[in-house]
């Protein structure tokens, strides 16, 4: 009688935890995927966002008459490709969405992990900078179920994320938050236009971005967007700021030890997994602890919470930083790593004094004073220059190899022909296959 | 919204098992021109769901005589072709909504574009 009590204990702590934790995966992604789109979806529109070549060519070889979904379409950038097949494109970010349909594509809005279409329709799926923004395992793996339930049998589904492992350094950790910066240095070394671009990039509204598709034309690059497009080619090229804010694993929080939560008590987790014929009142003061419960679990993963630890950053080159701020003991590891540059986020100036003079060498093509030049401009330009705290995006990059193991381990309705690295991203080809149950 | 698009639109609302094909309630339609292909109309049928089409169109009010049942043979019809055309991909839905036959939960289509995401509690 104890041994099934204390099973039962168990499973109802399990079950309640995991509804915490698919609340807080949401909330995360809430906060650090669909609100940061929202708000830099303007910078998003513009003519020289061009397909990854192989994708791009995926989608010109498949038969004419096919019809293909971009699951996570952005703007839209692959909907033009191909007229002999039909395309249609869904994304979570509505301004995004619109922009698509500005250009004349079907688009609908939906979640990745409740996609709204049924079961084999289509021949041919794209998800390209897409799950490594899931902050999840499970959820991950929900996504790519998806997609597959969705592809008919042979069909085929192309996958990109980000690596873990770039060309000239690897990141430290897999969940990281990337900070968005609308002004970052460009190719050319004019000044006004680099001024000229960060009025424009302020002062657009996303109706502009709409019915102006011809001055998005003439904004130059952001280097932070191609970054998610093309790490390798912008790094070299110029100093960029760059910060990345690493962040355990949602995931890891499982390891019980090494977190300085306060855990919920049995009672707590109890309340959230109640039946459901329970009356109303009982039902909002569950919700009440239920949301307690997942704004602290959230709150555990929040970038804001504490700046430096003791781990290192990066391994590469011997360009370690070592922070030792003397975080606060919320017990979450928050490393911060700056590359070169300096752009200055209100709290973390003085980290970044330190390593104004970080070595970035044989490829920066610029002169060290025109460097500086450029980012006291960017300094003292206020709050038009500035990375904003608010725009951080959360990515789990992926090891090699993780992708296509996710695949053959838990999604056996796909077969990974493919596997491959491009430019900063891990891809896979997979394949949808009849599975026979006996 | 296209009639191909709404040809592959489900309801997925947590419980539901027949939502398909959703009901449409459409405020406002648009007739456009796109060029006539008609090998790629030709190979798009195969993957419709026909019935589907057809009561979407005829809920449009464009059903174009099209037949409750397909055609065989209807590689080289091109006057099929070209009535299939129009309900595919010439006519669309700019405002109204979609309806869950089951559930009778609506996903709003607003500027063109059905928004299909769930609330918390139809997940």
């Amino acid at each position: 009688m104890q041994h099934q009590r204390s099973y039962d204990a168990v499973r109802l702590h399990a079950a309640a935890w995991t509804t915490v934790m698919e609340e807080a995966a949401s909330q995360l992604e809430r906060d650090h995927v669909h609100s940061v789109y929202d708000k830099i979806a303007p910078y998003f529109n513009d003519n020289r966002y061009k397909a990854w070549p192989k994708v791009r060519q995926f989608l010109l070889e498949l038969p004419p008459g096919s019809i293909v979904a971009d699951i996570g379409c952005g703007n839209g950038k692959y909907l033009h490709i191909n007229k002999e097949v039909f395309k249609l494109g869904c994304d979570v970010c509505r301004p995004l969405v619109d922009f698509a349909w500005s250009q004349g594509h079907e688009v609908q809005m939906c979640d990745g992990l409740n996609l709204p279409y049924r079961d084999g329709c289509f021949d041919a799926v794209l998800s390209i900078a897409v799950i490594h923004h899931l902050s999840t395992k499970e959820r991950r793996i929900r996504a790519i179920k998806e997609m597959a339930r969705t592809l008919r049998v042979g069909g085929h589904i192309m996958i990109y994320v980000w690596a873990m492992e770039q060309k000239r350094r690897k990141f430290e950790k897999q969940d990281i938050f990337v900070p968005w910066n609308p002004n970052p240095h460009l190719p050319s070394s004019s000044h006004k236009e680099h001024a000229k671009l960060r009025r424009r990039a302020t002062a657009q509204s996303v109706t502009e971005a709409i019915d102006n598709p011809e001055k998005h034309r003439k904004v130059r690059s952001t280097s932070s967007v191609a970054d998610e497009e093309d790490l390798t080619h912008t790094v070299p090229q110029q100093k960029t700021q760059r910060l990345w804010f690493f962040s355990r694993s949602l995931d890891s929080v499982f390891d019980f030890g090494s977190l300085a939560i306060s855990w919920p008590s049995s009672r707590d987790l109890s309340t959230l997994s109640s039946p459901t014929g329970e009356k109303d009142e009982n039902k909002a003061n569950q919700r009440g602890r239920g949301r307690g419960l997942i704004k602290q679990v959230s709150n555990f993963f929040s970038p804001q919470s504490v700046i430096g630890s003791e781990e290192d950053v990066f391994d590469a080159r011997g360009n370690v930083t070592n922070n030792n701020n003397g975080a606060e003991n919320q017990g979450v590891s928050v490393s911060l790593a700056q590359e070169c540059g300096s752009v200055p986020l209100p709290d973390l100036i003085s980290l970044q004094r330190e390593h104004l003079n970080e070595p970035e060498d044989e490829n920066t093509k610029r002169p060290q004073g025109e460097e500086q030049q450029e980012s006291t401009q960017g300094s003292s330009q206020g709050s038009e220059g500035q990375v904003e705290g608010s725009c951080l995006r959360y990515y789990h990059v992926f090891r090699e190899g993780e992708l296509a193991e996710l695949i053959e381990n838990h999604v056996e309705e796909l077969h990974v022909k493919h596997t491959y690295f491009d430019h900063a991203n891990w891809c896979v080809v997979a394949e949808k296959v009849q599975l026979w149950r006996i | 919204m296209k009639l191909l698009t709404h040809n592959m639109l489900t309801s997925h609302v947590k419980g539901v098992t027949k939502g398909y094909p959703l009901l449409i309630k459409a405020t406002e339609v648009k007739l456009n021109e796109v060029e006539f292909n008609p090998q790629f109309v030709s190979r798009m049928i195969p993957k419709l769901e026909w019935a589907a089409l057809v009561q979407a169109a005829e809920e449009l009010g464009h059903r174009q005589d099209l037949p409750g049942e397909l055609v065989t043979d209807y590689e080289k019809n091109e006057d099929f072709l070209k009535k299939v055309h129009t309900v595919l991909l010439e006519v669309e839905v700019i405002e109204g909504c979609l309806q869950c036959p089951e559930s009778g939960r609506e996903f709003p289509i607003s500027r063109g574009i059905p928004n299909m995401l769930l609330n918390e509690d139809e997940v």
